[in-house]
């Protein structure tokens, strides 16, 4: 056990500030907590153009990925120089790209599943010339994924599908799309489920943006009307697509405890600044809620580092299960606590009071994206009892 | 930062773990609340283990971990965790001593609030082991440290809900005058963050058999025709409960880290794991009883014996609050 990086990782990181200290935009200066949210009701400024040029400089330099080789938008790094990378770009706030499911769900997913023509998709879907979305969830498929209906028939060379998706984030700026889809209605229902590739200009394809909670586009509905998709877009085996999506949890969650805890820290340090403009920062109720956040947020950072040491070491990292739930959890109830300090202005959202005013508002929102989706926060807490501890299913 | 164990440290750790469990079953803790004389052939096992006191941190938290386990009784933590550090960092000549495990002692400091502070009292507070152990040294007010016999001073026990680990008041008006070597206040600061990081740790080793009895009981209780464990309340519960324990294991050993560094997070860290530590042990403790119903409201069930080490713990060296307080003061100076 020791606390310093090697001189590996130290010069590793003087190269990475380099590169961030010359290219990172202007724009992050405003400070971006959360993607996904435009300021238009239709959701097509969910990724501006700013963001697009920054994901594809990060890919030209070989930092979208760095574990990744240069062609896929990487320099061959090692998982502690990933740790690095990942810990460098959440302290300055700044986010890599402003539609993860490209990268960070499709790219390996592909890499593990897909054949060497769907492989060839990965570049773009990294540097973000290709946005894609992911659908999973339906209206009545959600915590019980295995539950999908949307239905794929084949027939000669191509699917065709019919149903309707759901929450579908980037669906209205989508090119592509991960569709899971029922392919064997008459087995049990994980083994019946197959992973489609498709097109979002396909004819049959409707996509109805839903505004979020907090007013702003963010998520559509995706309605699929005997929409024909190429037998070749199929990823991996007929019905083997309950096997992907676990892998595609598995990797959406891998690098997330990061990004998690230093949002975490990042909030919990602007506790102390509202602490301190609304002149509580000398309560003492007030000193001990702030420090109590602090010792959740520093606890959580260890042991996303520890899990991450076993990991590095080939172990199996439990840790990682915690964190997620963890992290949405104790955020939600900092953004929560950060409306508390204001007082009766906890809950104005007015923009002439300042461009701060409504801001924890917006986090406290925010906050339930996290406990939601990708496993709420329950199923996470069963996942903990039947994975990590071993319980017996009920 | 790498959390990984060397393989030096996995075999300490696994040789505590086998040691303690032979050598200090429950049976003992239980003995130990009529006889504490009990704790003697135990020593004598750890005794081989006192070098610890003057190596890392982490490799003292990773031994103290396991000692928390089985809440073992006797004056291993007071030797290697208090006296040994302080000895070392005065260059006292007894510390070969003590290392080698042919002596033990003790430290006092708390006055009559309890807090491990410095201060100006005659009467120290909260001292543990007192009346076992061979050495008893006293820091005053201007951190400096008199190293006595422990005979030479009067000890008054003060009991409390732990019946594993005993405390004495220590009337030290009859040493005042022995001789004393100046401890720098700073050095006194770093002696303090160790004790806490080291009882951090050993509570999370009281944690964690609090939470394994717990799961164990989980799976073998039967009631509606199935395991108690296969419900979602029990499940739920055990799952944020582990989550408290794991993050003050990781808390306690990054807290060790920082100390063995002399990394400036080092004082944070330590508030942060005794905290976790806190909250870990009395969450521990409390969700442990009410998953073992009523079986675990009885005395001779082993259980209360770890819940009272946990929740002796966490009012020692400073509760949770106290933690949460300190830290408040670094993170946000008045
Ligand atoms: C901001 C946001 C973005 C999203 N983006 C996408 C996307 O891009 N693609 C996509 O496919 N999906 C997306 N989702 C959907 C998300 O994955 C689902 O909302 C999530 O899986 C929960 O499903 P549900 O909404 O149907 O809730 P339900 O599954 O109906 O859950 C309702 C409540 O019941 C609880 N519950 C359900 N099952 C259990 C159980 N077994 N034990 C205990 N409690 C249980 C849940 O925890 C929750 O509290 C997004 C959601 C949000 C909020």
């Amino acid at each position: 056990m020791h606390l310093s990086w090697g001189p590996e990782e130290v010069a590793f990181r003087e190269e990475l500030c380099a590169f961030l200290d010359e290219h990172v935009p202007p724009e992050f200066e405003r400070g971006y907590d959360y993607a996904g949210e435009g300021e238009g009701e239709d959701g097509t400024d969910i990724v501006p153009e700013w963001a697009r040029q920054w994901q594809a400089t990060l890919f030209d330099h070989g930092w979208m990925i760095p574990g990744y080789p240069p062609e896929l938008g990487g320099r061959n790094c090692t998982l502690v120089q990933t740790l690095v990378y990942l810990e460098e770009l959440a302290s300055r706030r700044v986010i890599r790209s402003f539609h993860y499911p490209g990268y960070g769900i499709v790219a390996p997913s592909l890499l593990e599943f897909g054949n060497e023509e769907q492989k060839n998709l990965v570049p773009a879907a990294v540097r973000g010339d290709t946005i894609w979305c992911i659908g999973m969830s339906e209206p009545n498929a959600g915590s019980d994924l295995a539950g999908l209906q949307t239905r794929a028939v084949l027939d000669g060379d191509r699917f065709i599908v019919n149903g309707q998706k759901v929450w579908t984030s980037y669906a209205s700026v989508a090119q592509k799309c991960f569709v899971y889809v029922r392919t064997d209605p008459d087995v049990p229902k994980h083994k019946g489920i197959s992973l489609l590739i498709v097109d979002m200009d396909t004819p049959g394809i409707e996509v109805r943006p839903l505004r979020h909670l907090s007013r702003s586009a963010g998520f559509a509905e995706v309605f699929f009307t005997d929409v024909e998709v190429p037998v070749e877009n199929l990823v991996g085996g007929l019905n083997d697509g309950w096997r992907i999506t676990q892998g595609s949890l598995a990797h959406e969650r891998a690098g997330l405890w990061v990004e998690g805890v230093c949002r975490l820290d990042a909030t919990v340090q602007s506790l102390i600044g509202v602490a301190e403009r609304c002149g509580r920062s000398r309560d003492a109720g007030v000193r001990r809620d702030i420090a109590t956040f602090y010792e959740q947020a520093s606890s959580l950072r260890a042991l996303g580092h520890k899990g991450f040491s076993s990991f590095a070491q080939g172990s199996s990292a439990p840790e990682h299960s915690y964190m997620k739930m963890a992290t949405s959890e104790i955020g939600k109830a900092a953004s929560e606590y950060g409306m508390e300090l204001q007082g009766a202005y906890g809950a104005v959202m007015d923009p002439e009071r300042g461009e701060e005013s409504g801001r924890w508002v917006n986090y406290f929102f925010l906050s339930f994206a996290n406990t939601i989706a990708g496993g709420s926060s329950e199923i996470q807490r069963n996942i903990i009892a039947q994975r990590v501890l071993g319980l017996p299913r009920s | 930062m790498n959390f990984g164990l060397t393989d030096e440290q996995v075999m300490l750790r696994d040789t505590a773990r086998a040691l303690l469990a032979k050598e200090c079953p429950p049976i003992l803790v239980r003995e130990h609340v009529d006889d504490p004389t009990v704790a003697l052939p135990l020593w004598s096992q750890l005794k081989d283990f006192a070098a610890l006191g003057d190596g890392p941190c982490t490799d003292l938290c990773l031994f103290v971990e396991e000692t928390g386990y089985a809440a073992a009784p006797g004056p291993f933590f007071a030797t290697t965790a208090l006296f040994a550090p302080l000895l070392a960092a005065i260059d006292h000549e007894l510390l070969s001593a003590v290392l080698a495990g042919d002596t033990t002692g003790t430290v006092a400091v708390a006055g009559a609030d309890g807090h491990w502070m410095l201060n100006d009292e005659l009467v120290k507070t909260f001292v543990p082991e007192a009346d076992r152990v061979d050495w008893i040294a006293v820091v005053d007010a201007s951190a400096r440290v008199r190293v006595v016999p422990s005979a030479d001073v009067s000890t008054r026990q003060t009991r409390t809900v732990d019946f594993s680990r005993r405390f004495f008041e220590v009337d030290t008006a009859a040493v005042a005058g022995a001789p004393a070597i100046e401890l720098d206040p700073a050095a006194f600061a770093n002696l303090t963050a160790r004790a806490m990081a080291a009882l951090a740790a050993e509570m999370v080793g009281t944690s964690r058999r609090l939470f394994d009895m717990a799961l164990a009981y989980a799976k073998e209780r039967i009631q509606f025709d199935v395991p108690i464990g296969s419900f979602q309340a029990i499940q739920h519960r055990l799952a944020e409960c582990s989550l408290a324990v794991e993050r003050a294991t990781a808390a306690a050993q990054y807290a060790a880290m920082t100390l063995d560094a002399n990394d400036d997070e080092r004082f944070r860290a330590v508030h942060v794991a005794k905290a976790a530590a806190g909250n870990a042990a009395t969450r521990s403790a409390k969700d442990s009883i009410q998953i073992h119903g009523g079986i675990g409201y009885t005395w001779e069930h082993d259980l209360h014996l770890y819940l009272r080490r946990a929740i002796g713990s966490e009012y020692w060296l400073g509760t949770t609050s106290w933690h949460h307080d300190r830290l408040a003061d670094l993170l946000m100076p008045i």
